[in-house]
């Protein structure tokens, strides 16, 4: 055996020697693909053990329990004698606000621990005493800062913390924390800044806030993975089987405390009580006692006034009635001064009287005697008429007793004379008469001449008597008058004295008076104050009722006190590195799929072609007697040293360098990890190996195996020429006749060697593929920020209000910014901290309502990402951003829930997703703000946009001015988080290098291969068409054109493939906080196909070197 | 100037590491314009280190060797491309056939390549292929390939017509027939043709025929009346 071996190794090693390329091309994409697929997959163990060295190293807790109203020593021992639990220890922490030089920032206050979770100092050094912190090395604080905390709610910071102001010794980093998230809170904006790190003594709590468990056997066990997570999963069920009896039992000591203090309160209110009824009662007596005083009093007084106003009344009665006594007194005096002028007058005038009387009397008595002579004169003439009237009546009488007859012509001589005679005596008759009046008259007038003699006699008799009588008068009226005014005089004297007493009374009373008021006004003072007194005695009753009714409430309302039990995965950034590890671990997956294919391919094609070279080689060895097991054996063992030697290469190579690289690149998000472990996975390895053994052996049994099974006769002879054969396009006559027939020969090759063909396709479009991958990784993630802040959320900034910012600041700010000329428009919004729920999903996200929903779209566009279909915000629902809907796993028209432990989750519609690409939000209307929360947003910011030719240094002054304003926190600007996104994502850069880099190894073994394999295959033709007289260069192009055809199709399919490969790796690189783009940008598929034809190029271009060194010899020779 | 082809002390020496191998150790001949030509000599003689040389496929060591006038000897690699499309016409022992292309494609290739080419149907009818113009090479027997072959050669329209072992994987009659073809054409075209040959049977149908021995010539008959193919018997 060995002397039979011993030729047939010798020309297994000649074969090699003598194929250099091909040996070397199969070793090198084993490498390659061992490299990779051992190397990437590689990277997520070594991920995790980087991360669990610095997990153990910095002896990170393993579980984390807390309660609701937190955890006392008992239940901290009581945690340590649960099974599998090897130390537990109690640990304060609280958030608190700083205000910090431009912002407000949340910052995380925790105990020093002493035995787990330890921190590590950066600079500086620990805290040591009460009012000393270590600071978080993100946190921007310098050593010596002296940072003053506020509580950010009603409770002062002193029931937490011992002092509110820390001093900075130390700057470090912890465990907790891996990365640069720092959590949430639930005061300030709600995301933390920074952690601090004091001593335990400077908590001022009664009770532990958590407690922290560290696992038996934990440590050995490697974190992320399914043994650490199964034993945590162990004890933390063991953990939480105990924490009902703890909830218990500390609501039981809660009770019992609360209880106690209620039952002290109870005996301090009865007794308060009582006392207050005591006092109350004593105050309403003192009252009650001086009310009647005071009304005796006046009483007292009042009828004081009453008798000296009787008296007062009697004195004036007295005075008007000596004063009228006094008047009457003058007014007789006068009338009887005036009585004796009268008498005087009188008696003046009844002499005077007398007198006249007495001389005009004879002439009276004369005339009344001539009167009486006259009228009997008088009386004798009328006697004498009347007698003559009776004469003339008898004639008359006569005539008549004789009268003539009307026609005796004396007749009217007769009636002439007794008509005269009837006149006449009629005229006698009427004188007569007036005469007799005459008479009667005269006679009348003496009577009364003598009458008025007789009347002036009595009257002067008369008048001499009421002379008489008054003088008697007067005299009587004189006598009486003269005892008058020594009465008046002593009556006034009376009067007087009668006031002067009066008037001294009258001081007395008003005395009197003046002190009641004075007591009356400070009876009302006691009585306001016993009122207020009594109704404050009342109120702090029913207040001190009330507290111990509500306390009543409260105690019987004390629920169990809730536990909550968590893994690790509590900690932020925690899973994050753990799904990073998975993430490469998928990549890993597939990737490396890729380049074993092509291994399995290039094997193929190189080990066929080196059966097929030496066909007559086999047949010759056939002929002597060799078995097909010996003959296979070259061909198998030299596919296999070619494997195995590119997997050593690759293992070796791959498994440090490229999970250095990627644990590297992840280092800059998680750059606390101290130390970048990776060791050999020797699973991996074999893995790897093992597949590139399988694929490379495969391939060489499916050469070998239809030449072994031929007869050594027809492997003598040269196989038959491969047939030619029309394609497809030929039938296309219009095409295919205005082709140039050296295209016909180009299009028929390629069709003839469908292998190659393929092949060259899947090496090209691999390559294209990875570099658009590579290049489109970076416009899917650098463009994020184009994206998210051009396209989607337009406006340039946002100021942050104080939470308790007035209506007149906001008004202020507002007026401000509508005179900031570089400001074009603003928006009050409200952005909050919120976290939505579906089923067991959780996500927080930014809960964000907009004041004026017509003008939203100056500020957000909503559209959907494929469709672009716009979307407004309504009443009916919310909009979610893509990510987050993705991650809850909602879609259109769901409902999701808002989670809030204390009310209650609140339901919301989702009526849009929406494009969205940084961070999570969701968007409600005002209205259907209200309807969900039943309570009006409160607009904590203004969003705002600058004019188009603002410079961001005007922005900025703008923003300055605004902040200068009281109501204002703080200003951001979209510009800086851009910018802080593109630094973050730089690190991309190294993985995006590796895929270019890797794509191009790719592309040239593929593309060496096959053109080597090609030109080989048709060294002959090639010769052939030399000797016809080709130049080199149309040699070259003859080839070529298939290489440039295959390039462009290859590119043509490495699009889609790219397409399909990059989002299945954005998909599973993406941040949870982030969505990726789904885009390549159209330079990146120009970059590609640039860097893809660069490759195929210098391909031919070595090529061409191997096309000119062909001799034309070949042709000549016979057919092999 | 003696003749149309005409090798002077022509030497072809190769290098094998310390061992210089003489192919050819001085060959002198002329070939007169029009002749049917045949170069015959034993396996390793040197016959198709001459045909290398003389189709340009190769180039002397030493000596001149002069095609229509000019010496090829000394020209650049570019020099005897362009003299190997231009001048002349190669028919191979495996006939060489691009597989992928058919009958009159293949004869278009090497026309696509020339100055002043003769229409390919033309030719492929003039060797008797008018019918099988589309078929590709694996559908034709070997003579028939042999034929397009020619055809391809001839298209080109060369000034020398070099034929290696043409006859080599044929059957007696085929051989017979391409025999007649490329006498035919050399008689009918004038076209001067060089054929080399292991067999000497087929001296008689030459003008000129040329044995070569040990890298050397070792006799030159001209034969003022050749025969035709028909009567030589091998």
């Amino acid at each position: 055996m060995k002397r039979k071996a011993k030729p047939t190794r010798k020309d297994f090693y000649m074969e090699i020697k003598k194929s250099p390329g091909r040996f070397l091309s199969i070793l090198f994409i084993v490498a390659l693909g061992v490299a990779f697929f051992s190397g990437i997959r590689a990277s997520e163990p070594d991920m995790r053990l980087s991360g669990d060295s610095y997990f153990d190293a910095s002896r990170l807790m393993d579980i984390k329990a807390l309660s609701t109203y937190g955890v006392t020593e008992k239940d901290v021992r009581a945690m340590e004698q649960v099974d599998g639990v090897a130390l537990a220890e109690g640990a304060y922490s609280a958030d608190f606000l700083y205000n910090a030089a431009d912002e407000q920032q949340v910052l995380h206050v925790m105990s020093l621990q002493e035995h787990m979770n330890q921190v590590k100092v950066s600079e500086g050094r620990l805290p040591e005493k009460s009012g000393e912190c270590m600071a978080d090395d993100e946190g921007g604080f310098k050593l010596g800062d002296k940072i003053t905390l506020h509580s950010g709610t009603e409770d002062p910071v002193s029931d937490t913390l011992k002092t509110d102001t820390l001093e900075v010794v130390g700057l470090g980093n912890s465990p907790c924390y891996l990365s640069y998230g720092r959590g949430s809170a639930t005061v300030g904006d709600g995301s933390i800044s920074a952690f601090l790190v004091v001593p335990e003594d400077t908590f001022a709590l009664d009770v532990y806030t958590e407690v922290y468990l560290q696992v038996e056997g934990a440590e050995g066990l490697l974190a992320f993975t399914d043994a650490y997570d199964e034993r945590i999963e162990e004890v933390l069920e063991n953990v939480e089987d105990i924490t009902e009896e703890r909830a218990g039992a500390r609501r039981q000591e809660i009770i019992d405390e609360a209880n106690e203090e209620l039952e002290e309160a109870r005996e301090e209110l009865a007794k308060g009580k009582a006392d207050a009824d005591a006092e109350l009662a004593d105050a309403a007596g003192k009252i009650a006692d001086a009310e009647k005083e005071l009304a005796d009093a006046k009483a007292q007084i009042a009828d004081g006034r009453v008798q000296i106003e009787n008296a007062k009344a009697t004195l004036y009665s007295k005075q008007t009635e000596l004063d009228d006594a006094r008047t009457q007194y003058y007014a007789g005096l006068e009338k009887l001064s005036d009585g004796k002028t009268q008498y005087e007058s009188g008696k003046t005038r009844y002499e005077e009287g007398k007198a006249a009387f007495e001389a005009e009397r004879p002439e009276a008595e004369a005339k009344i005697e001539e009167g009486k002579q006259g009228l009997g004169v008088f009386r004798e003439e009328l006697d004498k008429g009347w007698a003559g009237v009776s004469g003339l009546n008898r004639q008359i009488e006569g005539m008549e007793a004789a009268p003539l007859p009307p026609d005796d012509p004396g007749y009217s001589e007769w009636i002439g004379t007794l008509e005269g005679l009837k006149a006449q005596a009629q005229e006698l008759t009427n004188n007569l008469s007036a005469q007799e009046s005459q008479y009667a008259a005269s006679a009348a007038e003496l009577d009364a001449s003598v009458l008025k003699l007789q009347e002036a006699e009595a009257q002067l008799t008369q008048t001499k008597e009421s002379l008489d009588a008054a003088k008697a008068e007067l005299d009587t009226a004189e006598a009486e008058l003269s005892g008058v005014p020594a009465e008046l005089d002593s009556g006034q004297a009376q009067i007087n004295s009668g006031w002067a007493e009066l008037t001294a009374q009258e001081a007395e009373l008003d005395s009197g008076e003046a002190e009641i008021a004075a007591n009356e006004a400070k009876l009302v003072d006691a009585k306001e104050e016993y009122e207020e007194g009594k109704k404050e005695a009342e109120e702090e009753i029913a207040d001190a009722e009330k507290e111990i009714a509500d306390a009543e409430e409260e105690i019987s309302d004390i629920e169990l006190p809730k536990w909550y039990v968590y893994d690790r995965s509590t900690l932020i950034e925690y899973s994050g590195f753990g799904e990073n590890a998975e993430r490469l671990g998928a990549i890993g997956r597939v990737f490396p799929v890729l380049f074993f294919l092509v291994a399995a391919l290039i094997s193929l094609t190189s080990m066929t072609r080196m059966v097929e070279e030496q066909r007559t080689s086999i047949g010759t060895m056939k002929a002597l007697g060799y078995s097909k097991a010996a003959i296979a054996s070259k061909y198998i063992g030299y596919a296999l040293l070619a494997t195995v030697g590119g997997s050593i290469i690759g293992v070796l190579l791959g498994e440090k360098i490229l999970p250095y690289i990627i644990v590297y690149a992840y280092g800059i998000l998680y750059r606390h990890l101290p130390a970048i472990l990776v060791p050999y996975e020797w699973g991996y390895a074999a893995m790897a190996s093992g597949a590139a053994v399988f694929c490379t052996m495969f391939a060489t049994i499916m050469a070998c195996y239809k030449e072994l099974a031929a007869q050594p006769a027809v492997l003598m002879r040269p196989p038959a020429p491969k047939n030619g054969r029309r394609v497809f396009l030929e039938r296309i006559g219009i095409v295919w006749r205005h082709l140039n027939f050296t295209w016909k020969s180009t299009v028929r090759n390629l069709m003839r060697y469908k292998k190659r063909f393929f092949m060259t396709i899947f090496g090209i479009g691999g390559c294209m593929a990875l570099m658009l991958v590579g290049f489109g990784l970076k416009d899917s993630c650098y463009e994020i920020a184009e994206l998210q802040y051009a396209e989607i959320q337009f406006y340039d900034g946002s100021v942050y209000l104080e939470s308790d910012v007035t209506e007149k600041q906001r008004k202020e700010i507002a007026a401000l910014m509508e005179k900031e000329e570089n400001i074009e428009r603003f928006m009050d919004a409200d952005m909050q901290s919120i976290t939505l729920v579906n089923g067991k999903k959780e996500r927080s996200a930014y809960g964000c309502v907009f004041e004026d929903v017509e003008n939203i779209p100056e500020f957000v566009d909503f559209h959907d990402r494929k469709s672009k279909e716009q979307y407004l915000l309504s009443d009916e629902g919310v909009i979610v951003s893509e990510k987050t809907a993705k991650l809850l796993g909602v879609k259109e028209g769901d409902t999701a829930e808002i989670k809030d432990e204390e009310n209650g989750n609140k339901e919301v519609r989702i009526e849009h997703i929406c494009e969205n690409y940084m961070g999570h939000y969701i968007y409600f209307t005002p209205a259907y703000y209200e309807k969900v929360y039943e309570e009006k947003p409160e607009y904590n910011s203004v969003f705002f946009s600058v004019k188009e030719d603002c410079t961001s240094k005007e922005m900025e002054e703008a923003g300055k001015h605004i902040l200068k304003l009281d109501g204002a926190l703080s200003v951001s600007y979209t510009h800086d988080i851009e910018k802080q996104l593109d630094d973050m994502l730089r690190s991309l850069n190294l993985v995006i290098i590796v895929l270019i880099i890797s794509a191009g190894m790719l592309a040239f073994v593929v593309l060496y291969n096959l053109n080597t394999v090609n030109i080989a295959e048709r060294k002959r033709e090639l010769a052939t068409l030399k000797v016809l007289g080709f130049y080199n260069g149309e040699v070259a192009q003859y080839v070529y054109r298939e290489n440039i055809l295959l390039t462009f199709l290859g590119a043509v399919v490495g699009v889609v493939l790219g397409k399909f490969l990059h989002l299945f790796i954005i998909e599973t690189v993406e941040v949870d906080s982030a969505m990726f783009g789904r885009n390549i940008n159209p330079p990146s598929f120009i970059y590609s196909l640039a860097l893809t034809v660069a490759f195929s190029m210098l391909i031919n271009g070595v090529m061409y070197f191997k096309l000119k060194k062909i001799d034309m010899v070949e042709s000549l020779k016979s057919i092999e | 100037m003696e003749g149309f082809v005409s090798l002077k002390d022509v030497k072809k020496i190769y290098k094998m590491g310390e061992v210089e191998i003489m192919a050819a150790a001085g060959i002198d001949f002329d070939i007169k314009k029009g002749e049917f030509a045949v170069v015959v000599g034993p396996s390793g003689a040197g016959k198709t280190t001459v045909l290398n040389i003389l189709g340009g496929m190769d180039t002397a060591t030493k000596g001149q060797v002069y095609v229509d006038g000019r010496n090829i000897a000394r020209y650049s690699q570019k020099q005897l491309t362009a003299y190997r499309r231009d001048d002349i016409g190669f028919v191979f022992q495996f006939y060489n056939l691009i597989p992928n292309l058919t009958a009159l494609e293949n004869v278009e290739l090497a026309l696509q390549i020339c100055k002043d080419p003769m229409d390919a149907r033309t030719v492929m009818e003039e060797v008797g292929l008018g019918e099988r113009l589309d078929n590709f090479p694996a559908q034709l027997s070997g003579g028939e390939q042999q034929r397009v072959s020619i055809a391809r050669a001839l298209a080109k329209n060369p000034k020398l017509l070099l034929c290696d072992e043409p006859t080599g994987a044929l059957d007696y009659n085929t051989g017979k027939a391409i025999l007649k073809l490329l006498q035919d054409t050399c008689r009918n075209k004038g076209m001067t043709v060089i054929l080399i040959t292991h067999n000497s049977a087929i001296a008689p149908m030459a003008d000129r025929v040329i044995k070569i021995k040990n890298g050397r010539v070792s006799g030159i008959t001209e034969n003022p009346h050749p025969v035709s193919v028909e009567t030589i018997e091998w």
